[in-house]
């Protein structure tokens, strides 16, 4: 089951919330804990037994750090076996054959946390669960384990205690899920489709190019922000404060800029528990910059464990080194042409993110840079000509002017009136994405295998 | 509205959107028509998968809203929902090649019987409705060229198979009723023209269009490709039979089903039952069946051995008028081997299929 399946909506979903709201308090932890684990086991229940072993595996390990917190060595060997437990075992599910049926699994995710959580026991930022019902909810949490937003085991341990669950929590929480809900199936399945369609061309032209790149561009960026929006609307619903994981990336002036808006929660994660914990902050500067491109390597191979993820993250890490070298203080004084040159640049480094082979990157590249099969073709300006609307709207909706013209319309008459309709508009949104889910060609993220 | 109020008539309202919505898929819910959960398919997710699927294609105010989301999508430009563009005149499936298939590949099942049995074999492809109305496409729409690809195979098809053009008859026609509006197969009509330009290379004289008494069976069909998209702005189609009164009668037909079981249809190959259907198309041969035998009263002794899919069921009526027997064979059915074939025993062989679907299956049964 995934967050935007009809069964979840018309059924999982009102099925959970009825149970959790009429649920005593005491069992509401167990509610979501059993709720956590029939959504994993869902289509395979093998997932389900091979959930718990890691989540004991975790536990245990914490205990064990717990008890040797005064042995450096001891707990620090520790960990580092941990670690590569941890790694191997997320290498072993993305890769055997044998492990199909463990998908779709937020194992990606669940490493960072599992691992986050022993480096967090490790360093003494908290003792090490004793209350396995709640490291379980925290590793296992349906929601957030496809595509994050990713949190503290001291955070979400405090918000599961104070247990806060109310009807203006339910209220927003629905209401941020169908936001979500909508951003994945109204707009990432729609620029997934075109993406797909426009991939298939032989000898694409510049047009076809750079319409490819930009579709896919807003099919990952609405994709997983409409995952994570789902995960922390979901969150709300039972009293959970999740953090923000994107913000309106699009049209940013550095690719500073662009980057510290792009799943923050997962760059903080490496920021936290690989730069500062192994390296610590004070660097020489050229140290600095090899730890910085370093860690996004590793971000790339977290995404995928390929040449092109790996290149991509290279890339990224150098154009980011590039940023604070030169030009951030460039484009401090010309906005224009920093957000010119950040909006042409991740162009291109998406290309690596999305392409099969070297072979498929460079012929993409080429074409973008006008020597493929010319300037326009068919292919582009029907799809060009069909999507532009949509194109511009999800362009739109990924910057900043958009949550400035819906901030400035509050004030407004105009938004007065909209916030007395708001809740009809949710219905009817509601409605439009489950007409969206019903036509049947929606595309299978590449996050499900992460 | 006070804060509170507003989360309240928010979760309210969300709460009657989902009674509305489920009461409605209750209403619709059809326990046969629901997948019933095994040991295996809950193990594998097969289960999973097809309840998805059940809901997707059973939720109440199913077509209200699927409608709701095709009209938003051609509002903002688009021009074709689920793979089919939509005109003013007809609705026209996007038409994709299969690259990795050589016309060798795809003439090669054909060639291969011929060299096997060397009876006299003869091979129509048809084009859809897409390459012939290419005109009425929207501005640069994308949809694989066929007549020529045909054409290659036709090329590739070894010496003494006798291949037909169905293209340039087709395109003649253009200006009349050929091809359904809202289906993707032709009609009677076209698959007469067809037929008249077949039956001289087989070796026979076509029957003249006249000699034919035409019924409209119905002038509400709505065939597969409004199914996919429901869009309503296209006129319905009417179905015809063609009728010979002077001609060959049929006086037995039989079918094979895949679970090897096999039946007697009486004299009939029409089915009046499927008028009251969805699929008002399978008036033309009833049921799918893995194979058929048609016998008529001619005793000419010409026996046709007759490898379709489903193009080729308003075809027959034409070609029985000139065979003692048609041994139909089921393209879309895989073999099961419940019924042996001996070729020899047959005059001729004539493979009938949209190209469409020929590459799906030379792709899927190399």
């Amino acid at each position: 089951m995934n967050l935007s399946s009809l069964t979840f909506l018309v059924a999982g979903l009102p099925v959970l919330l009825l149970c959790y709201y009429f649920m005593p308090n005491k069992g509401k932890q167990a509610a979501l804990l059993t709720a956590s684990f029939i959504f994993y086991g869902w289509g395979s229940p093998l997932r389900v037994l091979y959930l718990a072993a890691c989540i004991l595996f975790d536990y245990g390990i914490g205990l064990l750090l717990e008890h040797w917190r005064e042995k450096k060595t001891l707990s620090c060997a520790v960990l580092a076996a941990a670690a590569v437990v941890h790694t191997a075992a997320m290498v072993w599910v993305r890769n055997a054959e044998a492990t199909a049926l463990l998908y779709p699994f937020g194992f990606a995710i669940y490493t960072l946390q599992g691992l986050g959580y022993l480096i967090a026991v490790y360093r003494g930022r908290h003792p090490a669960a004793v209350n396995l019902l709640h490291l379980a909810l925290y590793l296992s949490f349906f929601p957030i384990l496809y595509m994050g937003p990713m949190t503290t085991y001291l955070e979400f341990s405090e918000q599961i205690r104070r247990n806060h669950s109310s009807i203006v929590h339910l209220s927003e929480g629905l209401a941020l899920y169908i936001r979500g809900l909508a951003e994945k199936v109204v707009l990432a399945d729609t620029f997934g489709y075109v993406f797909r369609e426009l991939r298939q061309t032989n000898g694409m032209s510049m047009l076809t190019a750079w319409l490819t790149t930009i579709t896919f561009s807003l099919y990952l960026y609405f994709e997983m922000l409409g995952v994570s929006e789902m995960a922390r609307g979901l969150g709300k619903c039972f009293g959970l404060e999740l953090p923000r994981n994107f913000s309106q990336p699009f049209f940013r002036s550095t690719v500073t800029g662009f980057m510290q808006s792009w799943n923050i929660t997962l760059v903080l994660w490496f920021q936290t528990n690989f730069r500062y914990f192994l390296f610590g902050s004070r660097h020489k500067k050229w140290q600095k910059y090899a730890i910085l491109i370093l860690m996004w390597i590793l971000i790339g191979a977290w995404y995928g464990l390929t040449l092109q993820f790996l290149l991509w993250g290279l890339a990224v890490g150098v154009l980011l080194t590039l940023d604070q070298l030169v030009l951030e203080k460039v484009f401090r004084k010309n906005f224009v042409a920093g957000m010119l040159y950040t909006g042409i640049v991740m162009q291109f480094v998406w290309v690596l993110f999305f392409g099969d082979s070297l072979s498929e990157t460079g012929s993409i590249w080429a074409a973008m840079l006008g020597f493929g099969n010319g300037l326009i073709d068919k292919h582009g300006v029907y799809f060009f000509t069909s999507y532009i609307a949509l194109l511009l709207i999800g362009m739109y909706i990924a910057t900043d002017l958009f949550r400035n013209i819906t901030e400035r319309l509050h004030s407004t008459k105009w938004g007065k009136i909209l916030h007395v309709f708001q809740p009809v508009l949710y219905g009817l949104l509601m409605l439009f994405c489950v007409a969206s889910m019903l036509y049947g060609d929606r595309v299978q993220g590449f996050w499900l295998r992460l | 509205m006070k804060q509170n109020n507003l989360h309240r008539w928010t979760v309210l309202v969300i709460a009657v959107v989902y009674l509305i919505l489920l009461g409605e898929t209750f209403h619709v819910f059809s326990l046969s028509d629901f997948p019933m959960p095994t040991f295996y398919g809950l193990i594998n997710g097969t289960w999973a998968e097809q309840t998805e699927t059940y809901l997707t294609e059973h939720i109440g105010f199913h077509d209200t809203l699927f409608r709701v989301k095709s009209q938003a999508d051609l509002l903002l430009g688009e021009k074709r929902i689920r793979d089919v563009y939509v005109t003013d005149e007809m609705l026209l499936e996007k038409l994709t090649a299969d690259n990795t298939l050589t016309p060798e590949d795809l003439a090669a099942p054909v060639s291969d019987f011929y060299e096997k049995t060397q009876i006299p074999t003869f091979l129509i492809l048809v084009p859809s409705a897409s390459e012939i109305y290419r005109t009425l496409l929207p501005a640069n729409a994308v949809s694989d060229e066929q007549t020529s690809r045909i054409q290659e195979v036709y090329d590739a098809a070894v010496n003494g198979v006798h291949c037909i053009d169905a293209c340039n008859v087709l395109k003649s026609q253009k200006d009349n009723y050929i091809y359904y509006r809202t289906d993707t197969h032709w009609t009677s009509y076209g698959a007469y023209y067809v037929y008249q330009s077949a039956i001289q290379k087989m070796g026979f004289t076509a029957i003249p269009y006249d000699r034919y008494v035409i019924s409209h069976l119905s002038t509400d069909f709505r065939g597969d490709l409004y199914e996919r998209t429901l869009y309503e702005n296209v006129r319905s189609d009417v179905l015809d039979c063609y009728s010979y009164e002077g001609g060959a009668h049929i006086t037995e037909v039989t079918a094979w089903y895949p679970d090897g079981s096999s039946g007697s249809r009486g004299n009939s190959i029409y089915s009046e039952s499927a008028l009251l259907s969805e699929d008002m198309y399978r008036f033309y041969l009833g049921a799918p069946c893995e194979q058929l035998v048609i016998k008529t009263n001619l005793d000419n002794g010409k026996k046709l051995l007759l490898y379709q899919d489903d193009f080729g069921d308003c075809m027959i009526t034409f070609l029985l008028q000139h065979y003692s027997e048609i041994h139909i064979v089921n393209l879309n059915m895989a073999e099961s081997g419940n019924v042996q074939i001996d070729p020899s025993e047959y005059t001729q062989a004539l493979f009938l299929c949209s190209m469409e679907n020929w590459e799906k299956l030379c792709d899927t049964n190399p």
